[in-house]
């Protein structure tokens, strides 16, 4: 799970510095089935799932999965709603991440290690790996040779969108289908770095990570941030007119959501836990921001939602224990798609729940002004 | 009551035509429910029949047991369902022990004669006479190659043809974790066993000074054996035994002490010039329970099809008034009927509803639909269905799958737990296409080696998959009524399991089966357990630790504050993991002393002390 919505590196050897927080207990003025019910497992199969993304028409989702012998690695798979039938849609060979359908059309974006030459040895190392009695923790390595494609769903057939040398990945489409916003760490190889730099790189490389857009067709690649540190999972809000992804400060270990004009004009910070908030997604009715935070435990991830202006404090809206991320709601606004380690086992599944919007915008409403994590 | 009557209620019952007695029912069920007929769920019906008070909990081989079958059978009728190939009946009787009672064993010691109550055989014993000299064997245990350390009772000893006695239990003063090993190979069936594979002509079993239930008498342990283990056995009491050492100038307390720290080496002893003469009689009251099994043809040739049937069933006998003694009433409700609503009316009507939204699509194979008996005393339908002779049945290698709904009445939250998923690699794919339709909360769990019928599938090879809404405080108690059954999601299960049958019947090739292997081994069983928490442990949960489902009023538990929900991760030192490592920290245990209790409750850690009490 969790790339376009990272986690990762962070995990390790950042934990001893997340206890030291002071684990801020929840206002308890609701509990999850105020926002979801009839919560319902979707992946069974496989060693673990996630990222589900919704087709234009609610009829579909695309999500990634690990769950076929000889890939220990994700692929793409389009789930039908209807009849319950999944369909891979990547080669099936190496690495692949965070799948969007493209509104208007036939095409699906993603982002695949497959035209790498080494991919099949990275799989037959992986697994031999795992042959011998080990397991590493999950670990998402940002593959210098991750490239954007867009997938034809009529003809089959697979369009490199993006070239250049280094980790491009976390792409989504603009409302109109013209436009993908993108993460790419292209900054780290294509300039001569210092030697803190190429440290940086060894130890973290989704440092160099900024958010880029292009058009549909992979021309115009243009970035928009600059600042040092992590930023990735863009989207596009539901009228088109901003996006928001999140920001990782420079130590990659507090990530806030932020949002910015598609020109890369109007940064602005929404959240401010002052722990890792990430994958917002905005509700259809333009009125509130999704978006995961371990703020109430290091490896303790839960969903909250928070107004478009960033204005009051965010509200918890899931309630159990272990990873909760990475929400996506239904093109309709009535239902909820997440990624959680609830049905146990330690790995990610893909949940489903009915979304209970007027609920979300009354306790919204009632919520406190915005505290700021800079307060003692 | 139903036992001693049988013979005049069964008439009764024969005399009360399903349809007289259908049609009373109905018409009290229609004044249950308000007479609200439109609104009835499929399912509802068959639960509230199978659990009305006319039934008595459904005791495999009463009375109930019969109306329970004539509804199903009045059923199949209506839906078109055929007997097996080759019978006329939906029917299929099969024998078993329903009660043992013993019929006046003796042990005749220096000319005197012993009988009850210092003498009782045990359940398990063949009938005979025997005459021999006498060995004590120490605690008669004789733990299988391979384990962490070897134990052998017999390594010095000659038994062959002589009487052994041994000490009920295992080494008192061990070490924890050789009283694990121990604890799995002390059931006196395997000490019994371990008695006659050395030749032994007869077992005297003896509760040593220094064990729980000192002196006393072994219990009769319902057994639903046809017939005896092969040796006479007996138990004997404290003073009984004590004149038998006294005589061959031993002391039993001694004997027990130079082995209680279960030092390997400290041996039994033959008793000099100490014979016995053992006469054991068990009386057996067999009883004749029913399968009710059924088919619906494929409605194409199965010509060339591989595997041509696919299998649903679930067990509808339940505990009657709680005479066989798995009952979990407390000491108010002793002797009253237990109604079974969940456990298995639900899973009853479940297979009866599937069954009829089976019935008129096409099937390329042949659905065969069982309701077993007797599961409640040891799974002893299913296991005469798939030890029947060769061609009395459609046979356990030419069944595609087996699904079985055992407790499916009572979600919460939306969670449908579904057991035996490893038993093939075809099923997490089948259960999440299905389940995007059904849209439950799944938890999908591998092991087959459930308490259900599936068992008995597994254990033939056949890929299956147990349906299960988790446990709950009316389990195996008066109170699982009918009233209590969420019937929406109950008929949810039946689509859900009715498309899951559909797509494997209509597949080209069968599942693959899969072995999965079995995470507790041991020749002892549950017999060895002696110590009594009172925690009801929810099997259905994947959480790391003891979620308790409940805890049994006035036990040890709820003496210690634990309630429902919480998840016990210590237990006298001993982290839990899961319901194996509690188990094994069971035996750890000792009855009375104060042990310290590490829990979760509501994600908090909490620390409480539970003495355990004395399983009798």
């Amino acid at each position: 799970m969790i790339p376009r919505r990272i986690l990762t590196a962070l995990l390790i050897g950042a934990s001893a510095w997340f206890a030291t927080l002071k684990a801020e207990q929840p206002t308890a003025a609701y509990q999850e089935r105020d926002f979801l019910t009839r919560v319902r497992r979707l992946t069974v199969e496989g060693r673990r799932a996630g990222e589900g993304y919704w087709s234009p028409d609610g009829k579909r989702l695309v999500f990634q999965s690990e769950r076929e012998a000889g890939n220990p690695f994700y692929q793409i798979y389009v789930l039908d709603m209807a009849s319950g039938e999944t369909k891979r849609i990547s080669t099936g060979i190496g690495k692949t991440t965070c799948a969007f359908f493209r509104p208007g059309s036939d095409e699906i974006e993603f982002a695949s290690t497959h035209a790498d030459p080494k991919s099949k040895q990275y799989q037959d190392d992986e697994l031999a790996f795992r042959a011998s009695g080990k397991e590493r923790r999950y670990s998402w390595d940002y593959d210098p040779e991750m490239d954007i494609y867009a997938y034809s769903e009529t003809t089959g057939a697979m369009k490199r969108l993006t070239t250049v040398r280094g980790y491009d990945a976390e792409g989504s489409y603009s409302p109109d289908g013209q436009w993908i916003a993108f993460s790419s760490m292209r900054d780290a190889y294509n300039r001569t770095l210092s030697d803190a730099e190429q440290k940086q790189l060894q130890t973290d490389p989704s440092f160099f990570a900024e958010i880029y857009i292009m058009k549909a067709d992979g021309s115009g690649q243009k970035r928009l941030t600059n600042v040092p540190g992590y930023d990735g999972g863009p989207f596009f809000t539901q009228d088109g007119k901003k996006i928001v992804w999140r920001r990782f400060d420079e130590k990659g270990l507090i990530a806030d959501v932020w949002t910015m004009n598609p020109d890369g004009s109007e940064q602005k910070q929404i959240t401010d836990f002052g722990s890792m908030s990430w994958a917002p997604y905005m509700h259809p009715s333009g009125a509130y921001y999704f978006f995961a935070s371990n703020k109430l435990g290091f490896e303790n991830f839960e969903v909250f939602i928070v107004d478009a202006a960033g204005a009051k404090e965010p509200v918890r809206v899931t309630y159990t224990d272990g990873f909760d991320g990475l929400p996506v709601p239904s093109p309709d606004g009535k239902q909820l798609a997440w990624t959680s380690t609830r049905s146990g086992g330690g790995a990610g599944q893909l949940f489903l729940a009915q979304w209970n919007h007027e609920k979300a915008v009354e306790a919204l409403k009632a919520a406190p002004a915005k505290k700021s994590s800079k307060k003692s | 009551m139903m036992v001693q009557n049988k013979p005049q209620s069964a008439q009764n019952s024969r005399r009360l035509t399903t349809s007289s007695w259908l049609r009373g029912f109905v018409v009290s069920c229609l004044i249950a429910v308000g007479g609200n007929v439109a609104a009835q769920s499929p399912t509802r019906r068959h639960v509230e029949t199978l659990a009305s008070p006319g039934l008595e909990g459904r005791l495999a081989g009463s009375p109930g047991e019969k109306l329970a079958s004539d509804y199903i059978v009045g059923e199949l009728s209506k839906i078109g369902a055929k007997p097996l190939p080759g019978k006329s009946s939906f029917l299929v009787p099969f024998e078993f022990t329903a009660g043992t009672k013993d019929g006046g064993s003796t042990v005749t010691l220096g000319g005197e004669e012993l009988k009850a109550p210092a003498v009782r055989a045990l359940s398990f014993s063949d009938n005979g006479t025997v005459d021999g000299a006498v060995v004590f064997a120490g605690y008669g245990i004789v733990v299988p190659e391979g384990q962490s350390f070897s134990y052998d009772s017999y390594t010095t000893l000659d038994v062959k043809d002589k009487i052994v006695v041994v000490l009920r239990y295992f080494p008192e003063e061990a070490e924890a974790k050789t009283k694990q090993v121990l604890s799995r190979y002390a059931d006196l069936r395997y000490k019994a066993m371990a008695a006659r594979q050395h030749g032994a002509k007869a077992m005297i079993v003896v509760t040593g000074p220094n064990s729980p239930n000192a002196g006393e008498l072994a219990p009769m342990t319902f057994d639903t054996a046809l017939a005896g283990s092969g040796i006479v056995a007996v138990t004997i009491n404290g003073d009984a035994a004590n004149r038998m050492f006294t005589s061959g100038g031993k002391k039993l307390a001694d004997a027990q002490k130079a082995l209680d720290d279960a030092n390997p080496h400290a041996t039994g002893f033959a008793l000099p010039n100490v014979t016995a003469r053992i006469h054991a009689e068990v009386i057996r009251e067999k009883r004749t329970g029913h399968n009710v099994l059924a088919y619906l043809p494929a409605t194409t040739a199965t010509t060339g099809v591989t595997k041509p049937w696919v299998a649903i069933g679930a067990h509808y006998d339940h505990l009657g008034h709680g005479e066989a003694g798995n009952t979990l009433a407390g000491k108010e409700d002793l002797n009253k009927v237990h109604f079974g609503a969940d456990d298995n009316a639900s899973g009853s009507a479940a297979v009866l509803a599937i069954a009829a939204d089976l019935a008129k699509p096409a099937r390329r194979r042949n659905v065969l639909m069982a309701w077993w008996s007797g599961e409640e005393l040891g799974l002893l339908g299913s296991n005469a269905f798939a030890s029947a002779a060769p061609g009395s049945n459609v046979a356990m290698d030419q069944i595609a799958a087996y699904l079985n709904f055992d407790m499916v009445g009572r979600m919460q939250d939306n969670k449908l737990t579904v057991q035996a998923a490893g038993s093939s690699p075809t099923w997490k794919k089948l259960l999440e296409q299905a389940n995007i339709a059904a849209g439950f909360d799944l938890v999908v769990q591998d092991d087959p080696y459930q308490p259900t019928d599936v068992a008995t599938f597994n254990g033939a090879s056949v890929p299956s998959l147990t349906f299960f809404t988790g446990t709950h405080p009316d389990y195996h108690k008066p109170s699982d009524t009918a009233d209590k059954i969420d019937f929406d999601d109950l008929d949810r299960i039946v689509g859900f399991a009715a498309a899951i049958v559909k797509r494997v019947s209509d597949a080209d090739a069968p599942p693959q089966f899969t072995k999965v292997e079995q995470q507790m081994q041991g020749g002892g069983g549950r017999g060895g357990v002696r110590i009594f928490t009172g925690t009801i442990p929810d099997y259905a949960s994947d959480v790391k630790g003891l979620l308790l489902g409940g805890v049994i009023g006035g036990g040890p538990a709820e003496a210690a504050g634990l309630q429902k929900g919480d998840v016990i991760v210590e237990i006298a030192g001993q982290t839990i993991a899961n319901i194996y490592d509690y188990t094994y920290a069971l035996d750890v245990l000792k009855i009375g002393q104060p042990a310290k209790v590490v829990y979760l409750r509501g994600g908090k850690r909490m620390e409480t002390t539970l003495t355990p009490a004395a399983r009798k």
